[in-house]
Formats: structure tokens, sequence, C-alpha cells
């Protein structure tokens, strides 16, 4: 075996690779953490934390010309604004080719722990039919993992992050290890009692979120102070910054080196075995190359997949480890759209502490069967949130002095619950990623062009998801109800921030890139544990399964190690 | 994004603002904190109206927020965040439209709108508004939107005044109230007496155009 610079080189920080980073220190081997984005350091660098709004520039109104400017892509993300700037990417320094009637938009991170800083912390477990339903509808492979293998990567995850939520017993969303769920609004328990006599096949439980309840592995149970996405400095949110790069460092084994972008992969002359990571200084502009005995792609999906493709060699013609083809296409996102009740009830009700978290409704269409009314497969889940209007919506009226301001004052005597679905999207192979031709970016490296489009399925599931809404919203006594009944102005792809599928995992080598154990078929020491292996997408939200299949793969690639050393 | 989808991803931010307890207090490394900071309108600085327009400004600004029992446009520093946000923050066709509607004012006044007797100054502003009635601004919850570069003066007037007043550590904690943070109850009296939670992000701060 030859000599390398380290044990494990892992390219990313964000969601999966901290957890690679840490199930990879912890079992004794020496890890190079690579990130493109700056460091910074938990909870004294999360400088928008707990601003008010008169601290902010224009009292946290957007920064139209420089958000227009250098963020106009990232600056569609709600959680975007002054107390989070620090978190996003450069758009005009980082570009990429968005095809104006295929658009995708790329959001991205560029500092240490990457969108795990950033994300919306909820956490589902995949069901046995997620994982089979490509195999029974016959879309795209079938996954090579099935609810059993994973079940156990699940419940290590959870532990260590911290979920709370409410064990419900759903064959559609089995229950995680949870700590105790959140408390509800009061318009949510009427709502709620009102959906169990009218519509009780229905199911709804409390948001699960990687946000403590209690004190949890030094972490401090969670202050209610709203706004997750500014940073958390009593780490009581899951975040790779707050908790799998600290318990990676205390191995002792771990170096990290941040504004490091990885331009491509070596191999070696087989082509069977990445022999180097060669690494662009985005200060500097100096390459450097790292070898190691393996290498975890974590750079999130179009990342890690764009340094597939520029991997390209006379071994590996269409980008390393893409024999079958398949690296850069079926590029999947979830269609998020939302419909609206207002409700009367509860107006003398409110609330102390902010809640970071809504209700779920599991997805409860194609459950087990198809439905006989269902004109798509798959099916979607809603997150509900509820919201009392104030002033911001009612100030656009006549009149000026003290009876105008007095009215500013209160609340409206109303609440809005808004369910916003979260549409399963089906692989396919016409939304993809490629490599530009000709353009390149700051440091020379070939520019990704995106293709995204929704389809037929996608857009009859988010009808569907009006009309049951429609239902719900009725069943639990809105006065008045706004569903979404067009598909007209939808969100593009990426929107949700849950893009996956372009490094997908299978049975065979000849249409997939990965194996069950996200180890590519083609290259023996090269794992991509991030939203890239998705085969599908299921409706959940997709982070707690990116962490247990990148602890699993982690265990998996160190055996082969310890084997390989005592053959 | 039109009004309908704005209120429903406002339910993405539910919230209110919140005080740092003394147990959080910040350490000299945090001091670079926004929370850390003194307000906007204290640290920038902007030289942009006349003696006579931030006159007419603040004028206007005391007759539509007055001083009563709680603070008032003027003590939360209104005519400030108004020309801050008319010099840096609008574009220069919007800022050409406030300033054009801004001297309209003036000369309706007379030349000079702050030395109007009260009762005139707000005969003014309501013809103002009477003018512009039709506008679409005045459509319900039609402020959830970044900024709308068609709104007539009073109504862009009336936008800054409100905003530069609720969004301010004034308005923010004497008239609404902060949103205590510590723990989550979702079941509270909410008694005739209690004003809204002042909030830590604004609807219209994701009113971006998507797509």
């Amino acid at each position: 075996m030859e000599a390398t610079d380290f044990d494990a080189i892992v390219v990313g920080s964000g969601i999966s690779g901290g957890w690679a980073a840490k199930e990879l220190t912890e079992r004794g081997l020496k890890v190079l953490v690579l990130d493109r984005g700056r460091n910074i350091r938990h909870a004294v660098d999360y400088y928008g934390e707990h601003a008010q709004s008169y601290q902010e520039p224009y009292y946290g109104l957007p920064n139209r010309e420089r958000d227009s400017r250098e963020y106009f892509i990232q600056q569609n993300s709600y959680a975007f604004g002054e107390t989070t700037l620090q978190y996003w990417n450069n758009d005009r320094l980082n570009p990429y080719v968005r095809t104006p009637d295929k658009p995708f938009n790329w959001m991205r991170a560029d500092v240490v722990g990457g969108r795990s800083l950033l994300w919306g912390r909820q956490v589902y477990r995949w069901s046995e039919q997620d994982f089979t339903a490509n195999r029974d509808d016959g879309s795209a492979v079938d996954w090579p993992v099935r609810y059993a293998d994973i079940a156990p990567w699940y419940s290590h995850v959870e532990k260590f992050i911290g979920v709370s939520g409410q064990a419900e017993g759903l064959p559609q969303l089995p229950d995680s290890e949870f700590l105790p769920p959140m408390d509800y609004y009061a318009l949510e328990k009427t709502a709620i009692a009102r959906m169990k006599k009218k519509v009780p096949e229905i199911p709804i439980t409390m948001g699960r979120v990687a946000i403590l309840t209690q004190d949890h592995n030094g972490r401090a149970a969670c202050h209610y102070c709203g706004p997750c996405q500014r940073g958390c400095s009593t780490g009581s949110y899951f975040s790779s910054q707050s908790s799998t790069l600290p318990a990676a460092e205390a191995t002792g084994n771990m170096t990290l080196l941040p504004n490091r972008v990885v331009e491509r992969l070596e191999h070696d002359e087989c082509g069977r075995r990445v022999t180097g990571v060669l690494t662009v200084d985005t200060e500097t502009g100096e390459r450097q190359r790292f070898s190691a005995r393996l290498v975890f792609l974590c750079a999130s999906t179009l990342a890690s997949t764009q340094i597939l493709l520029n991997s390209a060699s006379e071994q590996h013609p269409q980008g390393l480890a893409n024999g079958s083809g398949v690296v850069g296409k079926y590029l999947m996102d979830h269609l998020a759209l939302s419909h609206t009740g207002f409700f009367v009830d509860d107006a003398d009700r409110y609330y102390l502490g902010d809640r970071p978290n809504g209700l779920y409704i599991p997805r409860f269409r194609n459950v087990g069967e198809q439905d006989q009314d269902a004109n798509f497969l798959r099916g979607y889940g809603y997150q509900c949130l509820p919201l009392r209007p104030d002033w911001e919506t009612t100030f656009n009226q006549r009149g000026f002095g003290a009876d105008y301001k007095a009215q500013l004052a209160k609340p409206m005597p109303i609440w809005i619950w808004a369910l916003r679905a979260f549409v399963e999207c089906l692989p396919r192979a016409s939304n993809r990623l490629y490599l530009h031709a000709n353009k390149t970016d700051r440091f020379g490296i070939p520019q990704l062009v995106t293709e995204f489009t929704w389809s037929d399925n996608e857009r009859n599931a988010a009808l569907d998801s009006g009309v049951q809404a429609g239902r719900i919203l009725r069943a639990a006594g809105a006065v008045s109800i706004d569903v979404t009944d067009s598909t007209e102005n939808l969100d593009v792809g990426g929107d949700a921030i849950h893009e996956m599928g372009t490094v997908r995992m299978g049975r065979d080598p000849a249409t997939s890139a990965l194996n069950g154990f996200n180890q590519a078929h083609e290259v023996d020491n090269l794992f991509v544990t991030d939203g890239s292996f998705m085969t599908s997408a299921s409706c959940v939200n997709p982070s707690l399964t990116y962490m247990a299949f990148t602890a699993r793969a982690c265990d998996y690639a160190v055996k082969q190690l310890q084997t390989a050393n005592s053959a | 994004m039109n009004r309908r989808e704005l209120l429903q991803c406002a339910a993405l931010l539910v919230s209110g603002t919140a005080v740092t307890p003394g147990s959080w207090a910040l350490s000299q490394a945090q001091s670079k904190y926004l929370s850390a900071r003194a307000p906007y309108i204290e640290t920038a600085t902007a030289d942009f109206f006349t003696d006579a327009q931030r006159a007419a400004v603040a004028a206007a600004a005391d007759i539509t927020i007055p001083i009563t029992g709680t603070p008032g446009a003027l003590d939360a520093g209104v005519p400030r965040f108004i020309e801050l946000m008319v010099s840096d923050w609008l574009t220069d066709e919007e800022r050409a439209n406030f300033m054009g509607g801004l001297e309209d004012l003036q000369a309706r006044a007379g030349g000079d709108f702050s030395a109007l007797p009260a009762p005139k100054q707000l005969a003014l502003l309501e013809a103002l508004e009477d003018e512009a009635a039709d506008a679409p601004w005045y459509q319900f919850a039609n402020t959830l939107r970044t900024w709308d570069p068609e709104a007539p003066f009073i109504c862009a007037f009336k936008e800054l005044t409100v905003l530069g007043f609720m969004l301010s550590r004034e308005g923010s904690r004497e008239f609404l109230r902060p949103n205590p943070m510590g723990t989550f109850d979702g079941d509270i009296p909410l008694l005739a007496t209690d004003s809204a939670y002042s909030k830590h992000t604004l609807l219209r701060a994701i009113a971006r155009e998507s797509s």
C-alpha cells in the first residue's frame, strides 16, 4: 500500500461531510476535511443571532441593489437576509449555467458547516414503501437498500443529533428516537380536535425536528428565539458546527482545511482507485494535491456531480465512476406549494416564545395501495404553520393620527394556518447536469449546466394537494380557504433546497453509479454520501436519510480497510 | 410573488422578536454581533433633504403617528429613517417620485408644510389620500412585498413612516412588545390591552421575485 497524506479525505463539511468526519475519525482514521467555504467558529461567529430589527441596516429590509447583483439566486430563500448573509454563496463569483426554460435554483452555503447551518431542521424517516416504490411502480431503478438495512443507522444518527417529536406508529412515517415533542398553539389544538372527528383517516403530528427540547449531548435545550438559521450559540439545533465537527475534532484525528475547492479527482493506472484530490485555494488560487486511502464526496449533490464529471479520464471518459452514464442525470427536488385557511377561533389566545417548527401531516395518498382517485404516483406531506397577522398586513389603510396608530398595535383577530405541501418528484433522465463546453469559473473549473422541469406527475400531485388541503381546512374549521388550484406559478427546481439523485445508487453497475453502501461501482475507495446518491426522493425532508447513509457507508468503508489490512 | 403566496409563505416566518436575557450576555468576542450594535439610524449618515424638506417630513410623520400614551414617530427617529431610506434604499426612479411628491406637498402648503397649523397639515395629507384612493396600495395585505414602485407619494410616505416606527427601538419595545424567549407556550391569553409582538423578520423580506 503506497503512503498517503491521510487515511481519508472528506470533501464538504455540511450535513453529510460532518457525519463522515465524525464517523471516520471516531474509528481511528486520520481525516482531512476540505470545504470551499471560509471557516467560522461555532457560536462566536453567528453575528446575526438575536439581532433586533432596529440594529439591522435598513431595519432588515432587503438590500435590493446588492442582493440582485451578488445573491440573485440565494435571495430567493426565506432564510436569506442580513442576519444570515455570511453563510450564503455569492452568485456572481460562483456562476453556473441556468437554462432559462428549464430553470434550476442552486441554493448554496459557502462556509464550513455548509447548509447544516441554514437547513429547515425537519427530520423524517423513510418508510419501507419509499424504498420499494421504484421497484413497484417501475420508475428508474430499484433501491439496493431496504428500511431494515437503514433503520439501525437512523437510530444511531438520531441519538446523537437529538430529534424532538411524537411517536405515532404510522407505517408511512416510522418513528424516530424521540426527545419530547414541542408544545402546540391553541389554534392547532382546535384544528386537530376537529380533524380527529371529521377526517380521522388523515394523520397529523408535531413536526419532528433536530432541535432539542431538553439538554442533550452537551448541547442546551432550545430557548425559542425563532430564526434558527442565524446560527445558534447554544447548539440547540443540529449542525455540523454544533455537533459533528466538534466530535471529530475531539478525536484529534481531523485536519480541517477551509477555502479549498476541489477541482477533480485523480486515479491510478487501472482507474479503480482515487489517488489524488486536486484542490484550489479560493483565496490565493494555489493548487494542491492531497492523497488518502478513502475519499468521501459530501460536497452537495450538484458540486459532487461537478467534481466527478470534471474528473473524466481515458479510463473514465464520461466522468469518474460514470461508465453507466447516469452521473448528472435524474436530478430531483421536492415541489413545495402552500394552501391557506383563515380561522376566527382562538383569537383571544396568544403565545410565549417562538417555536421554530410546525405540525406535520404525513403522506396519506397512495399509502400501501394506489388510490383509485389519484392520477399520480407517490404522494406528499404537509408542513403546517400558524401565523397571527398584525400591522404588517394591515397598515395600508387610510387615516392619520391616534386612531390610525392605535389599530397598528393589535394582532388581527384571526389566525392563518398554512399547509405547505412537499410533493415527491420522480427521477427522470431529462432533469440533468452537465459541464459546459467552454464556460469556466474563476478557478478554471468548467461551469455546471442545469436543466430541470416538473412533470405531469408532480403537477397532478400538486393539484391534488390543493384539493385535499381544502378538505382538511374545512374539517379544521377554516372560515375562508385559499388553496393553490393552478400550476401556473409553481416554484422551480431547487427552491425546496432538497436537490438530489445525480449519482444514484443501485444494484446494477450498468444503470447506477454507486452500490448500496454508497461506494462507486467502478472506483473501490470512492464513496458519495450527499444527496446525489438518492435513487428516488420520497416526499419527506431528506437530510436525516443523508446522515444515516453516511454513517452506514463510513462503517462499511472502515471495515473494508480493516479487511484489506489483515489480508 | 403575489399577495396570496406571500401570506402563505408568511407562515414560514412566524415569530416575534426577542430580548437577550442576562444569562446570555454577550462576550467580548461577540461584540461584532448585530445585536450589540447601536440602532441603524444612529450609525448611518445621510444629508439628503434640505432643512425645509426635513421639517416637512418630520411634521407629516408626527401627524401620522403622534406621541400618545406611547412614543410616536418623532421619539423613534422616523424622520431620520425616512431620509436614510430615500437617500440610500430607494431606486433612482422611486427617489425621484418621492421627492416630486414631497415638493408637491410643500407647494400645496404654500412653500413650507411645517409652518402650517396641525389641522391644515392633516387636511393636506387627507387630500393626498383622497386623490390616491384608487391606488392598489390600499388593497388588503398589499404591503407584503418588498416595495411598490408605483405607490403614490402619500402611500410611500406612510409606508416608510410605519416601518420606521414599528421596527425602531422605541416602536418595537414601547409600542409593540418583545416576545420573551426562554420557553414556548402556544396557548396563553391575549388581553385587550396587549399589543402584538415585535418581529425579527419582515414578511416582505421574503417577497422576492422567484424564478
